[in-house]
């Protein structure tokens, strides 16, 4: 169980967050969304311990972040990013491997080697595993940081698993969007617990459990999607008019965005 | 339950492999030895295989029946066991430090010698010599040599430091600022030295000339014990954050992430590699392209990963060295050509080999 209570971050005179709270329920995918600015990269940095919140605390586990020890934190959480800048020719396999470092010494052990194994046949990589990293397309790369991450804690006690993804899929295309967002929405039937900063709302509305709106660093609704994406609550978020349209036979809602028209009138005369 | 087949992964893992891991480090070590036999055979003295072995067994105190001259001996035990030890050292410690810096900055370009760490290192040698001499009456005794080593060691650690804090940039290096610190340094020292010489006497002023070309020719034994626990530190400290650096190219928070503690590893790798290249330029002087050529040919081979690749360049670094030493001193006799020369006028083209290689792949500059 992660606990978000009381969370404020504050650098120099800017406010980033304050005071997020939420209960972020075990073996859900839970979308951190809002506008650019509104703090959802500096929230899901601060669960995953990289900052340190100048005001509240997290709790993974019952157990307060800052007393976790960055090795045992490292078995239960993992992180993966928008995009990764790596200069030098590793394997996909070396890359993978690298999520298993917190697991052994020096040597990658028999379990290690079947974990690996395990998580390149989810994500769908094992033809890759021999390749060039540079050499794969960016759909590729991401889907081999993805079992990177997955193989970080893939063994660790389940309910205890952590993984935050920033932005995932902001650099892909759509085809991926949706691959990478279905891997990671298949995680949560093996009680993964899944952060997502995520942007685009129909992605969320597909995907997500529950959605946590963040605006100017405030919370602006937490709740099961359905309720938290409202055209109310998104236009508390984002500032535009969106309608929601519930097709036959279709388990959710998709959501539609009227043209911002304003300011272009404005320009006009 | 996920949808997943039981299966192993269990293939090689090397990537694009030219060699197998094994069989490259096999050719490394003939490719050592034979180094190491032809640079003690050749010379004004030939010293075979034979005479080599009789006269190391005729140290040890064992009998054999191989003849060997007086002059040999003294050739061997005086001038080239020293020589060649000191070149395996040194080698070993620049390529060794090359490839660990180039895993910290998470760029293959950054070398000691390009981005001014080995002429920082030279600068704070020149002062020693220049405006210490008095104070500690030469360096040519063990203690004098751990001065010099202190103080090399200094500067380089002061240019690791500058170069990386100006190079990191929200937590990626910016590769052009690495470059164009490594140029501002390199001017620096170059003008600090010029400026220290004004003040050098007659005598001085050969052993400074000597600094900025590179030589292994002023290795003793002296000196080596000198350098001996600085470049071993190095040799042999490194390798143990190789799974650090390894994580750590894919970028400082993401390391940070697998559970890596970075700042004592980017602490540990700049002490050791301003130990280790301080230590190398404190007796043989600046010599650059070893830590930027060495380790890019093994990655080419047997790929990135750091475990291997800082095993395989510290002996192929140390095999290159001796050839480029050998090299150094047979080409034109009696006139020894500073090894610096040699590995500039090899790794210069292939520094822009590299450059050019670059600009296709991403944008560098």
């Amino acid at each position: 169980m992660l606990h978000i209570r009381d969370i404020s971050y504050q650098v120099q005179d800017r406010l980033l967050l304050q005071q997020v709270n939420a209960a972020i329920r075990p073996g859900a995918l839970t979308a951190l969304m809002g506008s650019n600015g509104a703090g959802k990269s500096t929230l899901l940095r601060i669960i995953s311990g990289e900052l340190k919140p100048t005001g509240g605390s997290i709790s993974w586990n019952g157990r307060a972040l800052a007393h976790w020890n960055i090795k045992e934190l490292a078995k239960t959480r993992a992180v993966l990013r928008q995009h990764y800048n790596v200069q030098m020719p590793f394997s996909a396999f070396d890359i993978v491997a690298m999520g298993r470092y917190p697991h052994f010494r020096h040597k990658l052990t028999d379990q290690c080697r079947m974990v690996i194994g395990k998580v390149a046949a989810y994500t769908g990589i094992e033809q890759l595993l021999d390749r060039n990293y540079l050499t794969l397309s960016g759909g590729e790369q991401q889907r081999v940081q993805l079992a990177r991450v997955l193989a970080q804690v893939w063994d660790t006690p389940s309910d205890h698993k952590l993984i935050l993804l920033d932005e995932p899929v902001s650099a892909l295309d759509i085809h991926y969007q949706h691959q990478l967002l279905a891997l990671a929405k298949g995680l949560t039937s093996a009680s993964f617990t899944v952060v997502a900063v995520l942007h685009d709302l129909n992605l969320a509305m597909q995907y997500a459990d529950d959605v946590l709106l963040l605006k100017k660093g405030r919370t602006i609704g937490f709740a099961a999607k359905e309720e938290a994406l409202n055209a109310d609550r998104i236009y508390r978020t984002f500032g535009v008019q969106a309608a929601l349209h519930q097709p036959d036979n279709y388990p959710h809602p998709f959501i539609t965005v009227c043209p911002v028209h304003q300011q272009y009138q404005h320009l006009n005369h | 339950m996920l949808p997943i087949p039981h299966k192993r992964w269990q293939a090689n893992n090397t990537i694009n492999p030219v060699l197998k891991g094994g069989t490259f480090f096999i050719l490394l070590i003939l490719l050592l030895a034979g180094a190491c036999i032809l640079s003690v055979a050749s010379g004004a003295v030939y010293i075979g295989p034979a005479e080599l072995f009789g006269i190391l067994c005729h140290k040890a105190g064992i009998g054999t029946s191989v003849l060997f001259t007086e002059q040999q001996e003294n050739v061997l035990w005086i001038i080239r066991l020293p020589r060649l030890l000191m070149a395996l050292l040194i080698g070993g410690t620049l390529s060794v430090s090359g490839a660990a810096m180039q895993g910290m900055f998470r760029n293959p370009l950054a070398d000691p010698g390009l981005i001014g760490i080995s002429s920082s290192a030279s600068t704070a040698a020149v002062l020693v010599i220049v405006l210490g001499a008095r104070l500690f009456e030469g360096y040519q005794s063990v203690l004098g040599q751990y001065t010099l080593n202190t103080a090399t060691f200094a500067g380089a650690l002061l240019a690791t430091l500058l170069i990386y804090r100006f190079s990191q940039q929200q937590g990626k290096t910016n590769v052009s600022i690495m470059l164009l610190a490594g140029i501002a340094m390199n001017a620096l020292s170059g003008a600090t030295t010029s400026c220290i010489t004004l003040l050098a006497t007659d005598q001085q002023l050969r052993s400074v000339t000597f600094w900025m070309m590179g030589s292994m020719g002023g290795a003793t034994w002296i000196n080596l014990a000198g350098i001996l626990p600085f470049c071993l530190a190095c040799i042999i400290g490194l390798p143990f954050f190789a799974k650090a650096l390894n994580a750590f190219s894919l970028g400082e928070s993401d390391a940070a992430y697998l559970g890596i503690r970075t700042e004592r590893l980017k602490t540990a790798v700049m002490l050791l590699c301003a130990m280790g290249v301080g230590a190398s330029v404190a007796v043989s002087g600046i010599i650059g392209f070893v830590g930027l050529v060495v380790p890019h040919i093994v990655r080419m081979v047997i790929g990135p990963e750091h475990r291997r690749l800082l095993a395989a360049s510290a002996i192929g670094g140390a095999s290159l060295l001796v050839l480029a030493d050998l090299l150094s001193r047979t080409i034109a006799p009696p006139i020894e050509v500073p090894i610096g020369i040699i590995t500039a006028m090899a790794g210069g083209p292939f520094f822009l080999y590299l450059l050019f290689r670059e600009k296709k792949k991403t944008v560098l500059l």
